[in-house]
């Protein structure tokens, strides 16, 4: 009886298993040779998403790409447990010996927002350097702090904790974030430090880019730092941010180009491509946490061949699926540059 | 007479004496926590189930089960994830329930006292290891250099399910009556062909039961998966040399999220996990009954 | 009963013809030697994963040492780690879980034993097994989107407004803490507490507490003088393999703990355990001191795992050696 009743069961669950498999796989899923994997980035992932299908249609490459955070994309590819990495924050001298061959590649520029969850205000929130870094060093820690009216005098704000929000695993948006406050405040440098990984002496950590959004979503009276694409598609407020030249800016796409107005003309390191905090003559409207994104290629494993296809083709036709998604286009200096170094890529 | 009688009912003793009335009250008291405790129990119960249901009934539809997991801000369901854990958790029987087995008949039919010993610690132990660190140690072992796959996955759930099964094997062996094996033997059956033909047929139902109760306690298992399978594409795949999407893994991603689709897509997920969880736990209980004969 | 008449006969046949006796001699040598190899696989496999934890961890403890376990820090920027946070966070939490989870897991096993009705006892003694088959991502899931913000919304600023002269609840509510992730933990310990003191209570003989009420004392008192003090050793055990299980627990407590790099004093306040700092930060680590630094807290954990379930063995053995003796 009892045995008849488990081979029923495990009949009933083979057909369902098929039935699912069967029905899915009907769907137009792409079937194709080549397979690589990614990882990383959490920042770049709304991008990316878009990138799978497409890719796929121009190359045959099916791609699979899982946000993990910058920190895991570098130790995945250092590791060779993935085909490539993601990281918003370009590697340490140590980081690139212990990848033995690997190129770091700009492939995306976009911004850090800081939304916010403040019930009942009029208007969007200003916000400044030097306010945001004593935010998170715990010295303010409520909305209705002086530091915070002065700069939103015509907004009414409550007496509501702030809880600032970080990314508990190792992330390139807290590599952006902390680079920022440790550029406009000394305070900020010497106590927290600029790292995908960082010790805040304050607030509530959570996992990815959606872990921060999401705890910001219910709570009320926090902030958090995380790419414009996720507060944009959570429907978040986020704060105009004050950069050198006195004007309040938004992360949006031309708050970012005026942030890379300032590149050299021809870029030749990596450290070229800072862009936080950009100095008075990039415009009214320059972001200052800006960031460009890099994708870590190996240049000798067996899927190079692959990835050089993915990285040409992203920052090339990729390009023009960021927009929406307030990611702007790679400036023409970043895209030779990015160009050289994809000729490392040789493949095996 | 009468007025004795009288005198007797007077004199309650119960209600004279204190010190009874106190243990009365104390005695109330704790029957009233006993009661307190299991309610609270069954309550929690009731709200964890019923939000699960409440809040996944409402994401379930066919789309649910047919559709793979949705790229950034898009739609999509689990179906990807089902196949990926029924491919995992069908691999981890395969892997575990051999080996299992045949720890316990050298436990329970071939070991000195002393060796059997050690072997149950030695399970027991293997059993409180905490799964993080088992999903660490197939991370460190097999991934790094190799990348993940859903047979490491696999292996990974099987270290977990190996000595949950061992030790259940090995208590129905002990159970089954040495006459069984001294009958056989003395008619001349080899030691291996007895335990084969004789001995294992008569445990089958307990070890059945046993691996359904480690089946429904791995599906849920989460921390191993994240280290060796949680890099998968949003497709459905039976390609168990690469990662492939589990439930619980998916359930974990989809808690973090602010996308309100996501989170009612997590409450559905959770409730598949949950019904199935449930039913195999029924399924282990009418197997026991059904061979204890209650 | 036919298999051992078909199978007597087959090797009354076989036993006959001398020849054979070699082949059935190799058939059980090789049956033996498989059944060896699985038990001994078995151990190494445990030997292995011990040394390939420590073996990952040793850049942290040879450059640490053994002070990393007394050591407040987790500052990847100067590489400053140390574990005792997390070894707060994991003490504390499993503490806080275990004093509400054991008087809880009596007072249900009590129930179940002596004060309800038969009919009633088996279905909820099932109820409070299906909490246990409750898995821990989907417990995780709850707490962060029901149960976290209920502890902020109405818990603590109820235990705040009664109780805040206490410096455990001081500081302001979050729906991320070391209570949130103490509350979890307690549901995940009371049905396998509250299951082992089931089954112990059953065992009580029952002439025993017969002989007790028959003395005069109250239901309560034979519980407490009996069944309590024949129980307490399995109690015990039970406690430590519930206290090891809370150890173990990554998942559910990652997501509602809110990943703190320090001790407070308040439980209102993030904090972190072994277990969780391992899930959210493993991945990720950038350096080899920080991946080494966290395969070192896997070693703690290990470590305390290992003792509270060997503690729990021998008890039960002892126990066991003791009721054979009486």
């Amino acid at each position: 009886m009892k045995k008849a009743l488990v081979a029923a069961l495990g009949v009933a669950a083979l057909v369902a298993i098929a039935l699912v498999g069967g029905r899915a796989a009907a769907a137009p899923a792409a079937k194709t040779d080549t397979a690589i994997t990614g990882t990383g980035s959490s920042f770049v992932f709304p991008l990316v998403s878009k990138w799978i299908p497409e890719v796929a249609k121009a190359y045959g490459i099916n791609l699979t790409y899982s946000p993990t955070g910058s920190g895991a994309g570098i130790a995945g590819v250092t590791a060779r447990t993935v085909d490539f990495g993601a990281s918003d924050a370009p590697l340490s001298a140590d980081q690139l010996a212990a990848c033995k061959g690997c190129v770091v590649i700009p492939w995306a520029l976009s911004a850090t927002s800081i939304p916010y969850n403040v019930p009942g205000l009029s208007g969007r929130l200003r916000l400044d350097g030097p306010t945001l870094a004593s935010i998170y060093l715990g010295k303010i820690t409520s909305w209705n702090a002086p530091a915070i009216k002065k700069l939103n005098p015509r907004l009414d704000l409550p007496s509501l904790k702030i809880t600032p929000v970080f990314r508990s695993d190792s992330s390139g948006t807290t590599y952006n974030f902390t680079e920022y406050l440790s550029s406009v405040s000394g305070e900020f440098k010497s106590k927290v430090g600029n790292n995908t990984s960082v010790n805040f002496p304050t607030g509530v950590g959570a996992r990815g880019s959606s872990g921060v959004a999401g705890v910001v979503s219910k709570t009320e009276g926090a902030l958090t730092y995380v790419d414009v694409a996720y507060s944009l598609t959570n429907h978040f407020t986020f704060a105009a941010v004050k950069n050198r030249a006195g004007g309040y800016a938004l992360p949006g796409l031309r708050g970012i180009k005026q942030a890379v107005s300032k590149l050299p003309k021809k870029v030749t390191a990596l450290s070229q491509l800072k862009i936080v905090d950009p100095p008075k003559g990039a415009g009214k409207q320059a972001y200052p946490i800006s960031t460009f994104t890099y994708v870590i290629a190996p240049t000798n494993t067996k899927s190079a061949g692959d990835v050089r296809k993915l990285v040409y083709w992203a920052v090339t036709q990729g390009q023009k699926f960021g927009p929406p998604l307030f990611f702007e286009p790679l400036p023409v200096t970043v895209q030779a540059f990015a160009y050289r170094e994809i000729k490392k890529i040789q493949g095996v | 007479m009468s007025a004795v009688a009288e005198k007797v009912d007077a004199f309650d003793i119960t209600r004279r004496s204190n010190g009874l009335q106190r243990r009365r009250v104390t005695e109330k008291l704790v029957a009233g926590l006993g009661v307190v405790s299991a309610g609270l129990a069954v309550a929690i119960l009731a709200l964890v189930l019923g939000t699960v249901l409440f809040k996944g009934l409402s994401a379930l539809d066919t789309d649910f089960f047919t559709q793979p997991r949705p790229l950034f801000g898009g739609e999509g369901g689990i179906a990807d994830a089902l196949v990926g854990s029924a491919l995992i958790v069908g691999m981890c029987v395969v892997f575990a329930v051999p080996m299992a087995v045949l720890v316990a008949i050298y436990m329970a039919e071939y070991a000195s006292p002393r060796v059997a010993t050690f072997l149950r610690v030695v399970l027991d132990v293997l059993n409180g290891v905490p799964a993080i660190v088992v999903g660490i140690f197939v991370f460190g072992v097999l991934v790094v250099g190799h990348g993940q796959s859903a047979l490491f996955g696999a292996l990974a759930l099987a270290i977990l399910m190996l000595p949950m099964v061992a030790r259940a094997t090995q208590e129905v062996l002990e159970v089954i009556p040495r006459s069984l094996r001294e009958a056989s033997l003395a008619l001349g059956v080899t030691k291996w062909k007895t335990t084969t033909s004789i001995v294992l047929p008569a445990a089958v139902g307990g070890i059945l039961t046993g691996v359904v109760i480690a089946v429904a306690r791995v599906a849920g298992e989460t921390a191993p998966l994240l280290f060796t399978s949680s890099i998968a594409a949003n497709q459905v795949s039976t390609d168990v040399f690469h990662a492939l999407p589990t439930l619980p893994v998916a359930i974990f991603t989809f808690a973090d999220s602010a996308d309100p689709a996501d989170q009612a897509r997590g409450w559905a997920a959770a409730l598949v996990l949950i019904v199935f969880v449930l039913v195999t736990n029924v399924l282990a209980k009418l197997l026991s009954r059904g061979r204890t004969g209650r | 009963m036919s298999t051992v008449d078909d199978t007597a006969a087959h090797g009354a046949g076989l036993a006959a013809a001398g020849l054979e006796r070699r082949g059935l001699r190799l058939g059980d040598t090789l049956f033996r030697g498989v059944a060896v190899a699985a038990a001994a696989a078995s151990t190494f496999l445990l030997g292995w994963i011990a040394f390939k934890v420590l073996d990952l961890a040793w850049p942290s403890i040879e450059h640490f040492g053994l002070s990393f376990v007394w050591t407040e820090a987790w500052d990847p920027v100067t590489e400053q780690f140390g574990a005792l946070t997390f070894v707060y966070g994991t003490a504390l939490t499993s503490l806080i879980a275990l004093v509400i989870a054991v008087p809880v897991s009596i007072g249900i096993a009590l129930f179940l034993t002596e004060i309800a009705p038969r009919r009633l006892a088996a279905p909820i003694a099932t109820l409070v097994e299906l909490l246990a088959a409750i898995p821990s991502v989907v417990l995780g899931l709850w707490g962060i989107l029901v149960f976290g913000p209920w502890v902020a919304q109405h818990l603590e600023p109820f235990l705040q407004d009664h109780f805040g002269f206490l410096p455990i609840f001081s500081g302001s509510p979050s729906q991320a803490g070391i209570l949130p992730a103490a509350l979890v933990l307690t549901i995940m310990i009371v049905p396998i507490t509250s299951a082992i003191c089931r089954e112990l209570f059953l065992r009580v003989p029952r002439d025993l507490t017969d002989g007790a009420l028959a003395l005069g004392s109250t239901r309560w008192e034979a519980i407490r003088g009996v069944t309590l003090t024949y129980a307490a050793p399995g109690i015990a055990a039970a406690v430590l393999l519930g206290l090891g299980r809370a150890f173990g627990e990554a998942i559910a407590v990652t997501q509602v703990i809110g990943g703190g790099n320090s001790i407070n004093v308040s439980w209102f306040a993030t904090g972190d355990t072994l277990a969780s700092r391992i899930a959210s930060q493993y991945q990720g680590a950038t350096s080899q001191l920080q991946a080494g630094s966290i395969l070192y807290l896997a070693a703690i954990l290990m470590a305390i795992s290992l003792v509270t379930n060997v503690a729990a063995q021998l008890i039960v053995r002892r126990f066991e050696k003791a009721r054979r003796a009486a």
